[in-house]
């Protein structure tokens, strides 16, 4: 797979990697929630993940850096194959920030220590060096102010910002969003969405499940419509988002788009 | 005339407050306190006490305490982790483990590390090292039942976000989830210390020298050298709160800050 260096403003070029998922299933027990999808990433590409709740994104999300086992399936990340048995899952992890909708921070420690504890420990990065990377960091995210702030005295959107910039810490070449604006706020979701836009400009490749359709059509090279378990749709963002084809595409997006449309049943 | 219910509960609260004052008075009036005073606690025979009571009882029931609290903290976060595990060998042994030494009186393991398993095995132990395991032994079952729950009480986020970062398993455990589990148990784990201190008085089942003597075998072999009746005993009590109470109050801050901190 080729890597793509691109050069961006301020912080240290993005190397970014491509993803290539083929024919993944998983089941829990009976219940199939990945029927069987293929899935393209160039490196570089922003691509959002659409669809209703149930519909498996956030569990294709996950196989990617294998926190879920897909049962059948290859999935290739950057020179990885994270299928095969023998891959070095620790080593392919470094390359994949992933970011969640519960954000997840590590309660014990401060917003700087939340970015240099797997530097640290994990890449054996001296700590001022751990440091330096952490700052830079969390000031792109615009939070360098509140280094020292523990994660109950910030924000949720504030919080999900570290989530992201303990993510970049890792010099990642790909990053994985799990609905990142879901949980928070809605004040607070513009400065997410900010941040996340930042990232794409300087080439980051970013596979994001997401409920943001403007975030979407706006940012993502490409969207794919999921719905029980299959890509229904997938194109450029005017296409799916602007001008569905698919029926179930078009009911998922008049719900989505217009919450005051009541669906009755006949 | 009526009372209103608010009336009627302050009324209640005087009675019972009243009938308290009367069973205590009773209390002091029928005792005798002339041979209480000689027999049970005199205290002109507490002076003699002091300071062997600090340089051997209080000394060494810290020690035999401090070295069991370590063993079975050790012990108790190796059974934790094994009973989580998901290899079921190790999860049997643990519950096996867990649920011999919780049942049956720390009295006989005593016995059994003080007699029993050098006898069998033909080794000579001295006894600070038969209180470390004893002790240790049996914490590290009442510990690991803690632990576990502390663990457990950990969100499954914070290990997929530090697995997430390339830690591997053991790494996410030792950085992330046990630090905030012991955040989460330190409260329970003060009250296992308390438990301990005073199973460490179990130790009187062995030969002891004056310099091994602990709180409560220093206080009864008082009562046979001193002559004091129960005093010296009584005595040693005291001492058991003065390590105890401060635990106590600890145990209580712990709960305060760790309930400040979750919102």
């Amino acid at each position: 797979m080729n890597d793509v260096v691109h050069s961006s403003g301020t912080s240290a070029p993005v190397r970014a990697a491509g993803v290539s998922l083929k024919d993944l299933r998983k089941s829990y027990g009976s219940n199939e929630v990945l029927k069987g999808i293929s899935l393209d990433v160039a490196p570089g590409e922003v691509v959002c993940l659409i669809g209703p709740s149930g519909s498996g994104k956030s569990t294709l999300l996950r196989c990617v850096n294998l926190l879920e086992q897909p049962n059948e399936g290859t999935i290739h990340v950057g020179g990885f194959e994270a299928t095969d048995p023998d891959v070095d899952i620790d080593r392919m992890r470094r390359k994949v920030g992933m970011v969640f909708q519960q954000f997840n921070l590590f309660p014990h420690l401060n917003a700087l220590q939340n970015c240099t504890i797997a530097q640290t420990k994990v890449l054996k990065r001296p700590q001022s060096q751990a440091d330096n990377v952490a700052r830079a960091n969390l000031e792109r995210v615009g939070l360098g102010h509140l280094a020292d702030r523990f994660p109950d005295q910030l924000s949720g959107g504030q919080q999900q910002r570290v989530a992201i910039a303990r993510a970049l810490s890792m010099d990642p070449e790909l990053m994985l969003f799990d609905e990142p604006t879901s949980a928070l706020d809605p004040e607070t979701v513009g400065d997410v969405l900010s941040v996340m836009r930042n990232l794409a400009k300087e080439g980051m490749t970013m596979l994001v499940v997401t409920h943001e359709m403007g975030f979407a059509r706006e940012v993502a090279d490409r969207v794919v419509f999921m719905d029980g378990g299959v890509v229904v749709e997938e194109g450029t963002a005017e296409q799916v988002v602007g001008a569905p084809t698919q029926s179930r595409t078009k009911e998922f997006l008049k719900r989505v788009l217009d919450p005051t449309h009541i669906e009755i049943a006949s | 005339m009526a009372m209103t219910a608010r009336q009627r509960a302050q009324v209640s609260l005087y009675v019972q407050a009243g009938i308290f004052v009367v069973a205590v008075a009773a209390l002091i009036l029928a005792t005798d306190w002339k041979t209480i005073g000689t027999s049970v606690f005199n205290f002109a025979k507490i002076g003699p006490m002091f300071p062997d009571i600090f340089v051997a009882g209080l000394k060494n029931t810290l020690i035999y305490t401090s070295l069991g609290f370590i063993v079975g903290l050790s012990g108790g976060l190796l059974l934790a982790l094994m009973k989580l595990s998901s290899f079921p060998l190790y999860r049997w042994i643990a519950t096996g483990y867990i649920e011999f030494f919780r049942g049956i009186p720390a009295l006989l393991v005593f016995i059994a590390f003080g007699y029993g398993v050098p006898l069998a095995f033909g080794v000579q132990w001295n006894v600070t090292i038969v209180v470390m395991i004893s002790l240790g032994m049996v914490a590290a079952a009442y510990i690991a039942e803690t632990l576990r729950a502390g663990l457990q009480a950990v969100p499954k986020g914070q290990l997929e976000a530090a697995r997430s970062l390339g830690m591997p398993q053991w790494r996410a455990m030792v950085s992330i989830v046990i630090p905030q589990a012991f955040r989460i148990v330190l409260p329970p784990l003060t009250n296992e210390v308390i438990l301990l201190t005073k199973d460490s008085s179990l130790i009187y089942v062995l030969g002891l020298t004056a310099s091994q003597y602990e709180l409560t075998k220093f206080g009864r072999d008082g009562i046979s050298s001193l002559g004091a009746g129960l005093t010296p005993l009584l005595v040693a009590g005291a001492f058991y709160l003065v390590i105890t109470i401060p635990l106590s109050l600890l145990a209580r801050k712990f709960e305060s800050r760790s309930a400040r901190t979750k919102r």
